[in-house]
């Protein structure tokens, strides 16, 4: 799968470039779009968890606290939504076109990645407007977001390959992406999870994504070794199964879709 | 040296009943264990789209595929081109392929031709600066250079379809295989889009060719394969295979008009529009005479049962091999007075250009709903070809007229 893939790599940026043609075309202010939903979440974020409930933060500012979570979480919610329905929604193709299915759920990948940039440019603005500025230790944010690309890409495939055979899938997308937001750190810290829970939290890849992505980029900290372990070896874990279970079942997708 | 070899190729399909589909999900080895373990399960709802199929097309030749619908010729098609895979066989095929099953696959209305042109390119593997130094002979040739760079869906359908063919002239491939994609467009432009195959041939390049366009596939071939439930029927030079298969077409096998023969997804597949209606009066059989589709009267007669007292008439009409209908005729309103009976509408000359024609036999109730509506499985074949497809007519009516003045 990966030799095919290689050899059409094209295909692959074609198909970032085309989602791009289209996301925004026959709209008013087009690209603009693109900032929109990070600013908006965290208007919400920060009013409802900062302002009404009161998060304990330290001395972290709520807002960047919460954005610092939301930009490597966006990416995932992003490459989810639109990466899991990605073969079914080509079916025409799927059907009449030899091509590597593959190309399709990792495009809407490379396309969430565009967004992922522009969210953390907001969050650089953002941290220099407060006065709080960006810690050295931020070069190690792209070693998080290499080992969230891993989880995410295995996790893509795993979907949107079950969801040609049962569409059930897609319907449950939005759910859960919805809880999963609710039980990673993402809105408040993980010290205010209960010690006894705290464990199962950290099974949860994303958790260990956020904690870092926070360390590095706020609080100025090296991300803790344990947990960096745990998540590269649970984000890897997850990529091998979806890359095996894909690439086991992709020579059915055109006779099912 | 044989470019596309095909060898005891079997591709079985499973019926899907719109629930998840639990058998396919099943990654290896977890499926074989299964089938083991519940074989009567693990084979329900199956059936064969090809069943041992073996052949091989030599470099620079052109095959023609032949057959009804559901024959397999699509599908034979997908797996020499690498869609799908077979179940059991082998496929060799040596240089690239491009597969025209459908036109305008993976184009998207938003897009602009050029965007669209890119793209296609992309899915062959082809670079996009590349494809972008072929658009314009690409454009050229579908003729549409002033909308390059308009959105596809402000096309017409005929417009689109030029593009769809287009994009094929910019492919370096060895062999293209093309499914019913030629009865696009105008007149011109189909000759233009026979012409290039014909040029593409005679540079060495391989064409496998599915049509129901039977003087289209005599034209375009020297060779035809003559699929009929997934197995092949014959394989020999165009000019005979097509002789015969007219002949079956034309033939008076009861099973082929009769209702409820054979397995249901074959009624499914053909659209699900075969026969419908309310209800209250149903045909129950057509007897056709001897037609040869020179202009000799056709005969028709249409055996019906009623089950109520209506006033009722009776249709016959005609349709091409694309599911066009190109016209019919209509009985005055007669009494269903009788639980059954007999009506026979005799035709006095069809005034068809050469082709393969379906006759669909109707009852209407007083009101114009339908009762019964079939359309049938046996095909009318006109074949004009003594007198040489008239070159003075286009469309599917073979219109005379006498031309004057100056």
């Amino acid at each position: 799968m990966i030799g095919r893939l290689w050899r059409r790599r094209s295909l692959v940026l074609t198909l970032v470039r085309r989602q791009y043609q289209l996301r925004y075309r026959q709209s008013f202010i087009g690209l603009a779009w693109a900032f929109i939903p990070p600013l908006a979440t965290l208007g919400a974020a920060t009013l409802v968890f900062g302002e009404v409930i009161g998060v304990d933060t330290g001395k972290t500012p709520y807002a960047i606290f919460a954005f610092a979570a939301l930009v490597p979480w966006a990416f995932f919610a992003n490459s989810l939504i639109f990466g899991v329905p990605s073969i079914v929604n080509a079916d025409s193709m799927v059907r009449r076109l030899a091509f590597p299915r593959a190309a399709l759920p990792l495009s809407s990948v490379g396309a969430a990645v565009l967004d992922l940039v522009i969210a953390a440019g907001i969050f650089v603005i953002l941290a220099y407007w407060t006065g709080l500025g960006i810690p050295a230790t931020a070069v190690l944010f792209p070693v998080i977001l290499l080992i969230e690309t891993v989880f995410i890409v295995g996790i893509v495939l795993l979907g949107s390959a079950l969801n040609v055979f049962a569409r059930d899938v897609r319907v449950a997308v939005p759910l859960v992406t919805q809880v999963w937001l609710l039980v990673t750190p993402v809105m408040y810290p993980l010290d205010s999870v209960p010690a006894g829970l705290r464990f199962w939290f950290q099974l949860n890849p994303m958790t260990g994504v956020v904690e870092m992505s926070r360390r590095v980029i706020v609080d100025g900290r090296l991300p803790d070794a344990g947990l960096l372990l745990g998540t590269l070896f649970g984000a890897v874990a997850v990529l091998l199964l979806g890359y095996w279970y894909f690439s086991a079942t992709e020579r059915r997708f055109t006779d099912v879709i | 040296m044989d470019v596309v070899t095909v060898r005891d190729v079997t591709k079985t399909y499973r019926l899907g009943v719109g629930r998840a589909r639990v058998r396919e999900m099943l990654p290896p080895p977890i499926d074989g264990v299964v089938s083991r373990l519940l074989p009567g399960w693990w084979n329900r709802n199956t059936f064969h789209a090809l069943e041992d199929v073996s052949l091989s097309v030599a470099a620079g030749s052109s095959l023609g595929i032949v057959g009804a619908n559901g024959a397999g010729k699509t599908t034979l098609l997908k797996v020499i081109a690498g869609v799908t895979e077979p179940t059991r066989g082998e496929i060799a095929v040596r240089g690239r392929v491009a597969a025209l099953i459908d036109l305008l696959v993976g184009f998207h209305p938003d897009l602009t031709g050029r965007e669209n042109i890119e793209f296609f390119g992309a899915l062959h593997g082809i670079g996009r600066r590349t494809m972008a130094n072929r658009a314009p002979g690409i454009l050229e040739f579908a003729e549409i250079e002033d909308l390059a760079d308009t959105p596809l869906k402000r096309y017409s359908a005929g417009m689109g379809a030029r593009l769809g063919f287009g994009v094929l002239t910019a492919l370096d491939v060895d062999v293209i295989v093309v499914d019913e994609v030629l009865t696009v467009g105008d007149g011109d432009f189909q000759r233009r889009c026979v012409q290039w195959l014909q040029g593409f041939r005679a540079g060495g390049g391989t064409l496998l060719f599915v049509s129901h366009n039977l003087a289209l596939v005599r034209d375009m071939t020297e060779r035809v394969l003559w699929m009929r439930d997934g197995r092949v029927a014959d394989d020999g030079p165009a000019g005979k295979v097509v002789a015969e298969y007219m002949r079956e077409l034309e033939s008076h096998d009861p099973q082929r008009l009769g209702f409820g023969t054979g397995p249901a997804w074959r009624r499914i597949r053909s659209g699900g529009t075969r026969r419908w209606g309310i209800g209250g009066a149903s045909i129950k059989g057509v007897r056709f005479n001897e037609h040869n589709g020179n202009g000799a009267p056709l005969e028709l007669t249409i055996a019906y049962e009623a089950s109520l007292d209506d006033q009722a008439v009776f249709l016959v009409g005609f349709s091409d091999d694309s599911g066009r209908e190109v016209g019919g005729a209509a009985s005055t309103p007669r009494s269903l007075n009788l639980p059954r009976g007999e009506i026979r509408c005799e035709v006095a000359s069809l005034p068809l250009r050469s082709g393969t024609y379906f006759p669909t036999v109707a009852i209407l109730s007083s009101d114009g709903r339908v009762r019964d509506r079939w359309k049938l499985d046996r095909a009318i074949v006109v074949d004009r070809n003594g007198e040489a497809e008239a070159p003075d007519t286009f469309g599917p009516l073979a219109i005379r007229a006498t031309w004057s003045g100056r």
